[in-house]
């Protein structure tokens, strides 16, 4: 059996899955945002209660934890070492009070140009000791190509911490303002999320459950709980992808699709090419903040079930706000559900509520109730359907870098639209379209399915220079001597040898063929007018998807 | 999170899959570097910059502006398509109001690609500024524009283009010809007899540093540009002043070129050359893309620059100091052109062209209507060593009734001698391009 456990913001979800049956018992509660450990360790008791839970081979878990600490800023003072080298000015990259711009310098090449300012290291100390700072993140230019500078500073902070987290460890892609605001997330998010961990394997004990414990990510795929100790900012955001990969337990997507989780306050948007989710092309951004954290695209608009509907000038507008729920509901504003249940396209709660709801706003602005119930239903879907567009005008307009992708590039044109969420059945009723809809069954727990049945998800990155000799694979600490003629054929054997080591060690289920490369390259460097070596990039995944699927 | 002052779109098209041949400084490799730092340094996350994918160039979009012989598909391959088409995004972009500003970095370059086209010179095809030029004046009103060509080669293919066009001002800075390819770009050069004036070169010496190359656009550039009053700058933003540029001789910086970039205050940029690929692009582009952005360009720094650069010997800065009487004379006072023949009449000029990268040479017979009611209608005839005699006319943009008239005679006389192998009517007025092949 297999345990899937999503903690929203608003719900908490958990399923349990056999494998031949299905489904087998679900269990759904408002999330208790003060207490999330009682939330979790019920949820878990609800919904394993009658069954042996000794047969539970895997538990997933998704979290809220750290994305809450973060966006509520709380979080543990972090000292924050930066350097920069040339370039943008990296003032611009503080966060908090306790960030250090070390000078130093190393190239795009991974070169150093300048060492590492070790005199303004120890003050920076001393300050971080006086104020009892005990977390600290380091993030250097270019450390994915050079991680000395990164490491030099954890090696000067040394015992005063008791968690340094460094930039290169955390992802293999460029982009210094990302790798520095996620590498201090990580630090201020440590304690909290492993304190949260320990809870709740303390938890998973008392109820028998010994199986081993994954955490989901925004990615749509999970990490070994020992791998998230180290990384909790990669368990951020992973409640919409939990969603996706539900949608991809239920369906058969093959594809290109849109997939609409309509909520109360909003509609998440996510675009699927040939079947398969697309990522973010850098990584997700939390509160506005760019990270290297890997996630599934998904974009959210303020239209859901409780979206206010307002009348201006003489215009009937839905949302993006939420004041409450519905009127059906006991709340005290007409929403889209009270829309709908005037229309009789749904009948929801308290039906009687919403029609008179909608009849008050009628007369107050001297429409028809029927008028004023078909725009706003008729509004929402022209909003969500406008930034389904959008967003495909932009995914197709990507751009990309070699002639053979601008001419022969695929261009995403969605022939299904798969929709889940509490109005689903409403809207895709009244969602007559040119493509066809489908709502899968038990949509209602597709987050918690998703978690259940997510597969575990990876990438790195390999970087050869083969003038200098080496080779290197900076997430997970990769670095060799490689000769002259080391080729692209054997970095791509080199870069699944090492990810696929890493993993196994790590404590992640795979076979051979869950690593796949996804961007490979080989450049003659010359100098002048001679060759002086290659310079070769292997990128590989282990890409989401889900261990079975429950479709008929 | 930071915040661009003007919004700044980049067409980045690196052509990673295309090389004029495996060791040319015009190879695959010329902007990994460059993509590698505007990502570390996180460009595309700063609030109003984003990332604009090319169009792809058509073959209307070429023939608008150059004569291709035999046909366009003969002398251009996909990546002179898109190549050109960044630089119509870039300008697509900012007219419609999405951007401020925009900087096409896009290969292979066009600067050397001049009205007639039988193959590559100066690792160029065609001409993408030149394109983009009169893709805006075909589809919005602007009526006046001005080029600022900093690269250190001459651009010899944009000033053929607009050689005859008082409404196209175009300004070269480059390396003296005489110590340079292309080895033309002196101060005489100034402008066809319909357009003197709409010229201007200055050529620097070798070694012109940060403070040469500043004094020039603060004393000569900026005073031409604030006559002539463009509608919209465009500056061809060569890279290979660099003091690390491994086929030039100058003494420039990243820095400067930011700095430079400030000042001129272009709307649109098109990369151009700039060989030094690891010590000088990557720090230059960046440069210019924050200096574009309205953002503070002030730390960044070549990594060798503390001991590779020096700056500026007195006697180049007395050198460029007597260059301004002149340049700004040759923009204000023009002297005109003695041979321009009366008005209804032809004036010629017999042009030798070669290609260096195709080792093509050609000949022409250029003549130009001087008219008191347009620029004139163009008739060229071109033969080179790979074209047998061919034909190019070229109705201007508000060209009038009577040049109009002309150019379709000159048409029917070339097609019906049948002696041309192929004769190309460029029609600006009607908007209508026809080539006629043998």
């Amino acid at each position: 059996m297999l345990l899937g456990i999503d903690v929203g913001g608003t719900h908490t979800d958990a399923v349990l899955i056999d494998e031949q049956k299905g489904i087998i018992s679900k269990f759904k509660v408002k999330t208790d945002k003060s207490n999330l450990l009682d939330t979790v360790i019920n949820s878990l008791k609800e919904v394993t209660s009658g069954f042996d839970v000794k047969k539970i081979t895997n538990v997933n878990l998704s979290t809220t934890l750290s994305t809450n600490a973060i966006v509520e800023n709380r979080l543990e003072k972090t000292a924050l070492f930066l350097s920069s080298g040339p370039g943008i000015n990296p003032s611009n990259f503080c966060i908090g009070k306790n960030t250090y711009i070390i000078n130093g310098s190393i190239d795009h090449r991974g070169n150093e140009v300048a060492s590492l300012d070790t005199d303004y290291i120890s003050k920076a100390l001393r300050e971080c000791r006086a104020e009892g700072i005990k977390v600290f993140a380091a993030a250097t230019k270019f450390s994915t190509r050079n991680k000395s500078h990164e490491t030099e500073i954890a090696e000067a902070i040394g015992d005063a911490a008791d968690y340094v987290t460094m930039g290169h460890e955390l992802s293999s892609q460029l982009s210094f303002p990302r790798r520095a605001a996620t590498a201090y997330y990580n630090s201020a998010v440590w304690r909290i999320y492993n304190s949260f961990i320990d809870a709740i394997i303390g938890g998973l004990k008392n109820i028998g459950i010994d199986a081993p414990v994954n955490i989901l990510k925004a990615d749509g795929g999970t990490m070994p709980l020992a791998v998230s100790r180290k990384i909790p900012v990669e368990s951020i955001l992973s409640g919409p992808a939990a969603s996706i990969m539900g949608i991809i337990a239920l369906s058969s997507i093959k594809d290109d699709s849109v997939i609409l989780d309509i909520g109360g306050t909003t509609t998440d948007i996510a675009i699927f090419a040939a079947g398969s989710p697309l990522l973010d092309k850098e990584g997700t951004s939390l509160d506005g903040i760019p990270t290297l954290v890997r996630s599934l695209q998904n974009r959210s608009i303020g239209i859901g079930g409780d979206s206010v509907i307002k009348i201006i000038n003489g215009e009937i507008i839905v949302g993006p706000e939420r004041e409450g729920p519905c009127l059906a509901d006991g709340g005290d504003v007409p929403a889209l559900v009270d829309a709908l249940n005037y229309r009789g396209i749904i009948k929801y709660m308290d039906t009687a509520r919403s029609s008179e709801g909608i009849r008050t706003l009628a007369e107050k602005s001297k429409l028809s109730p029927d008028d004023i119930s078909e725009k706003a239903v008729k509004f929402s879907i022209h909003k969500i359907r406008d930034e389904i567009n959008r967003i495909l005008e932009e995914i197709n307009q990507k751009p990309v870098y070699t002639i053979h992708e601008m001419v022969h590039g695929h261009k995403i044109v969605p022939k299904k639209m798969y929709l889940i969420g509490g109005p689903a059945h409403a809207l895709s009723s009244v969602m007559s379209d040119e493509i066809e809809i489908l709502v899968p069954e038990n949509y209602d727990v597709a987050n918690a399915i998703g978690a259940a049945l997510a597969r575990t998800t990876f990438e790195t990155e390999l970087f050869a220079d083969t003038g200098k000799g080496t080779m290197l694979m900076p997430n997970i600490g990769i670095e060799e001597k490689v000769a002259r003629k080391y080729s692209l054929e054997e970095a791509e054997a080199d870069a699944k040898k090492y990810a696929r080591e890493y993993l196994e060690k790590a404590g992640y289920r795979i076979t051979d063929s869950d690593i796949s490369i996804i961007e490979s390259s080989s450049f003659r460097m010359i100098n002048d007018y001679y060759a002086s070596g290659n310079d070769i990039r292997v990128k590989c995944q282990v890409k989401p998807g889900v261990v079975m699927h429950l479709h008929k | 999170m930071m915040k661009a002052a003007n919004r700044l779109g980049l067409v980045f098209f690196p052509a990673y899959d295309w090389a004029i041949s495996p060791t040319h400084p015009e190879r695959e490799e010329r902007l990994l570097y460059t993509q590698d730092q505007l990502r570390e340094e996180g460009i595309f996350d700063i609030t109003g910059i984003r990332e604009l994918k090319p169009d792809i160039a058509t073959e209307t979009d070429i023939m608008r502006s150059h004569f291709c012989f035999p046909d366009v598909s003969s002398v251009t391959t996909e990546s002179h398509l898109i190549s050109a088409g960044g630089a119509l995004r870039a300008a697509r972009a900012v007219m419609d109001g999405e951007v401020d500003r925009a900087f096409a970095l896009v290969r292979p370059p066009g600067h050397h690609s001049m009205k007639c086209v039988h193959g590559n010179r100066g690792f160029c095809n065609i001409n993408n500024e030149a394109i983009m030029i009169e893709y805006i004046r075909e589809h919005y009103r602007t009526k006046r524009i001005a080029i600022v060509d900093t690269d250190c080669h001459h651009g010899d293919g944009t000033q053929d283009i607009f050689w005859h066009d008082p409404d196209v001002l175009f300004i070269s800075l480059h390396q003296d010809g005489r110590t340079l390819y292309p080895g033309s770009g002196h101060l005489r050069e100034m402008g066809g007899p319909n357009a003197r004036g709409r010229t201007i070169n200055i050529p620097l010496p070798p070694y012109t540093s940060e403070e040469g190359f500043i004094y020039t656009i603060d004393e000569m550039v900026l005073p031409i540009l604030e006559d002539f009053k463009p509608d919209i700058i465009i500056n061809s933003a060569g890279q290979d002043n660099h003091y690390t540029d491994p086929i030039t001789n100058m003494n420039f910086t990243a820095h400067g070129y930011a700095l430079l970039n400030e000042k001129l205050k272009p709307q649109i940029a098109v990369l151009e050359g700039g060989y030094s690929i690891q010590g000088a692009l990557p720090y230059i582009n960046l440069g210019i893309v924050l200096a574009m952005a309205g953002l503070d360009y002030s730390h960044i720094k070549e990594p060798d620059y503390d001991t590779n650069y020096s700056p500026q010997e007195e006697e180049i800065t007395d050198y460029i100091k007597q260059l301004k009487t002149p340049v700004l004379d040759n923009y204000f006072h023009p002297k005109p052109d003695m041979e321009r023949a009366p008005e209804g009449e032809f004036t010629l000029r017999h042009k030798n062209i070669y290609y260096d990268t195709d080792g093509i040479q050609e000949n022409q017979r250029e003549y130009i209507m001087t008219c008191k009611n347009c620029r004139g209608v163009l008739y060229i005839e071109s033969s080179s060593s790979v074209n047998p005699p061919c034909v190019g006319i070229d109705i201007p943009v508000n060209g009038c009734p009577r040049c109009t008239k002309e150019g379709y005679k000159l048409f029917d006389k070339a097609v019906k001698q049948g002696n041309f192998s192929t004769v190309q009517m460029t029609d600006r007025v009607n908007k209508k391009y026809e080539r006629h092949s043998r």
